[in-house]
């Protein structure tokens, strides 16, 4: 037999077999590549905040395909959870695959808009606000990005989010505490009358957490500041950071912060409230909302109020949460009417109703959500009016979220009453630690 | 002559590099997807490192200043120190409960079998899962170790195990311990079920004692098991992120703060190149570690 024809026999050859892995190489790279846009069809793919209501984010997803189904727009709506949105945007902006528009908290549109990932909202913006009454100041002020040296709006405003104080009116009361705490030594006070096992006063954390830089606020309400005016040198060796650290370990020898508070994760206060055993805690809401559902004793046992204030004033920073369109976005013109529907007041009415935003636009005010029957809208709404913009007093710049993404101001809390230092040392340090990330910006 | 001799020889070459060429065609996929899928991630967290990319830019070459910033941290240096501690004690512990037990357990005993699966139930569990029953175990209010402490008059204070620094780093290594001592049982149940009971007659004819059997047979014997057992438990320990991350963040007061916890927080912070410097101050020494692992396994194999 000839080897011609023992290959016959056998049907496979070396060079069939390359041949046919060359194949298969070569089907496997053609898959990889994308078609072009031609043959795919256009389709607006659109990056939902994933927040804790279903209600909220069905809404969301039902609207935005409605209104592609009503507009002839191929839509593909994909919710991410917002504590994952950061890692989810960081892989599309490497890989060239961000979506046409998406949802996202200020410090990361902020943080993308130096990057130049998105095209100018201004006269979107400037249309919404016209035919609904204006923004409200904090909103407004927070998304001017005019400072940053870039595209003034990059961002439609759609929802506004910070800090309640959630009290337990059922305990307050019949120790003779019928309004919420005006200041800081008030809430102690009123802490310290329903501190009785297992309920301890303040369900406030003091951990590696973003609940925990609740604490910035304190401190500046008490007049201590991150930094200086230019936002450059940080200014934590003063009285006035003494002054607050003097309330708050005051407030922790007197043993009202709930056990376990120096390590708890983001749900900790959540936890320890849902369980009966905090007194007052600092929550977006998102604790009046489970209770709403799961526990409605304890909800009607509750009440909302703004944070309370020290000496120099409340200090209530807001967060704001944006719609962008990305600059790479091959249908830009869809995109901004999809978020012009999305700023609609029957969509955002109904929106409102489920999710835990509060009012960004002066005509929002006058929605049925707001109309005082529920209390945790209610609270947002007053948030809204009177909260301050991101940082205030201290300037908001890429430092400032650094020094918060490390937790100085709660590590500097845990160095007073878990190592127990001196509050000199303990700010020598934070002292030293935050003007080290300042001056990477320098 | 000259010809016919130098045709076969040429056939014989050109047959001898076809099938060459035809190896490495096969074994090219593999290759290729070894490079993709781990050099090329691996050596571009190097690259990142000695940048300052942040989420949406390719940031721009800056030599040591990651490092050099991290190495002024004291958050660094704790990171150093609970890591180390973490590694020498939690693996110390293993060893000496995986030991033990798989020496009990290699007993002739009624129902061991039911015992070694038994044995096997924390390796199994999901990690999270492990974690967070131990952070609820820990809770100050209501939890188990304390309602057990208080309840029974052994300690009528409630411990704030996971919130103080005198506790927070021994739970952390006694649920790190309860995680991973299985994986310890199991390699040296294997390797004592494989010394030679030959090894033993022989002893005792020579009138060594238990632990003399033990300190001279046994120990050499599972020796290399126990070496390899080691280091991949060290790797994987000073790699963990889990165990802290869900007990207690690295807190309180960086009291457990370890490097990928260290890492996890410089991706929160956006800075990516300060994140990856974080991972790649580890490389050497899990480098080491990894060789050393390696090298004893092959050399086992053989």
């Amino acid at each position: 037999m000839t080897e011609g024809t023992k290959n016959q026999k056998t049907g496979w050859t070396r060079r069939r077999v390359l041949g046919t892995a060359a194949s298969g190489l070569a089907l496997a790279a053609a898959g990889g590549f994308p078609m072009p846009a031609i043959a795919q069809g256009k389709k607006l793919t659109y990056w939902g905040g994933l927040i804790f209501s279903d209600d909220a984010n069905k809404l969301l997803t039902d609207t935005i395909n409605a209104w592609g189904a009503a507009n002839g727009v191929a839509t593909e709506v994909v919710m991410i959870n917002q504590n994952e949105t950061t890692q989810k945007v960081s892989a599309a902006v490497s890989s060239n695959s961000m979506p046409d528009a998406l949802d996202m908290g200020l410090g990361l549109a902020r943080l993308l808009a130096r990057q130049s990932q998105f095209s100018d909202l201004g006269d979107l913006y400037k249309k919404i606000g016209d035919a609904q009454g204006g923004w409200f100041t904090g909103p407004d002020t927070a998304t001017d990005l005019t400072a940053d040296g870039g595209i003034a709006r990059v961002g439609i405003p759609f929802g506004v989010n910070g800090n309640l104080l959630l009290r337990r009116k059922d305990l307050l009361e019949p120790a003779g505490f019928t309004e919420p705490p005006k200041t800081w030594d008030e809430l102690v006070t009123q802490a310290e009358a329903i501190n009785k096992p297992p309920v301890s006063g303040l369900g406030l954390a003091l951990s590696n957490v973003g609940d925990a830089n609740l604490q910035v606020a304190v401190l500046q309400s008490f007049g201590g500041r991150i930094a200086d005016d230019a936002g450059k040198k940080v200014t934590l060796d003063t009285p006035e950071t003494r002054l607050w650290l003097t309330w708050l370990k005051n407030a922790w020898d007197k043993g009202l912060f709930s056990p376990g508070n120096t390590t708890w994760d983001g749900a900790g206060d959540n936890q320890a409230y849902l369980s009966g055993q905090a007194g007052f805690i600092a929550n977006t809401g998102s604790v009046g909302i489970a209770a709403r559902k799961d526990d409605p004793e304890l909800f009607q046992s509750s009440a909302f109020s703004p944070l309370p204030g020290g000496p120099k004033g409340i200090i209530s920073p807001i967060d704001v949460q944006v719609r962008a369109i990305t600059k790479a976005s091959a249908m830009q013109d869809e995109a901004k009417a999809l978020l012009e529907h999305l700023s609609s007041p029957e969509f955002m009415n109904a929106y409102f109703n489920v999710a835990i935003y509060g009012p960004v636009l002066a005509a929002q005010e006058k929605l049925q959500a707001f109309d005082g029957t529920n209390t945790i809208l209610v609270g947002l709404l007053g948030l809204a009016k009177n909260g301050t913009a991101p940082a205030y007093p201290d300037v908001n710049n890429a430092a400032f979220a650094d020094f918060n993404s490390n937790f100085l101001i709660p590590k500097l809390a845990q160095r007073v009453v878990v190592d127990g230092w001196d509050f000199d040392k303990a700010i020598a340090e934070a002292q030293a630690q935050g003007q080290a990330i300042y001056d990477k910006y320098a | 002559m000259t010809v016919s001799a130098q045709v076969p020889a040429r056939s014989r070459f050109a047959g001898g590099l076809r099938l060459k060429l035809f190896a490495y065609a096969l074994v090219a996929p593999v290759v290729l997807l070894i490079l993709g899928l781990v050099a090329y991630p691996f050596l571009f967290a190097i690259w990142v490192s000695f940048t300052d990319m942040v989420i949406g830019s390719v940031g721009q070459f800056v030599g040591f200043k990651n490092f050099q910033y991290l190495a002024g941290t004291a958050t660094f240096w704790s990171a150093i120190w609970n890591t180390v501690t973490i590694v020498l004690v939690s693996d110390g512990l293993k060893l000496a409960i995986g030991l033990g037990l798989a020496l009990l357990v290699h007993q002739k005993l009624p129902g061991r079998g039911l015992f070694r699966s038994f044995l096997m139930l924390p390796w199994a569990m999901p990690a999270f899962v492990a974690f967070l029953t131990w952070r609820v175990l820990y809770q100050p209010i209501g939890g188990g170790i304390n309602l057990i402490l208080t309840q029974t008059g052994l300690y009528p204070q409630v411990i704030d195990f996971l919130g103080q620094r005198q506790t927070a780093m021994a739970s952390v290594i006694a649920a790190s311990v309860w995680r991973g001592f299985p994986f310890w049982f199991v390699s040296i149940l294997a390797a004592l079920q494989s010394v030679p009971k030959e090894l033993y007659e022989a002893a005792i004819v020579d009138g060594a004692n238990a632990w003399q059997r033990f300190w001279n047979v046994t120990i050499p014997s599972i020796l290399p098991v126990i070496i390899v057992t080691t280091l991949l438990s060290s790797i994987w320990t000073a790699n963990g992120f889990e165990h802290v991350w869900l007990l207690t963040a690295g807190g309180p007061s960086d009291a457990t703060m370890v490097f990928p916890v260290l890492a996890y927080f410089g991706m929160q912070t956006q800075r990516i190149g300060e994140a990856a410097a974080v991972s790649v101050y580890m490389l050497p020494v899990l480098a080491i570690l990894v060789i050393f692992a390696t090298s004893l396994m092959m050399r086992r194999e053989e």
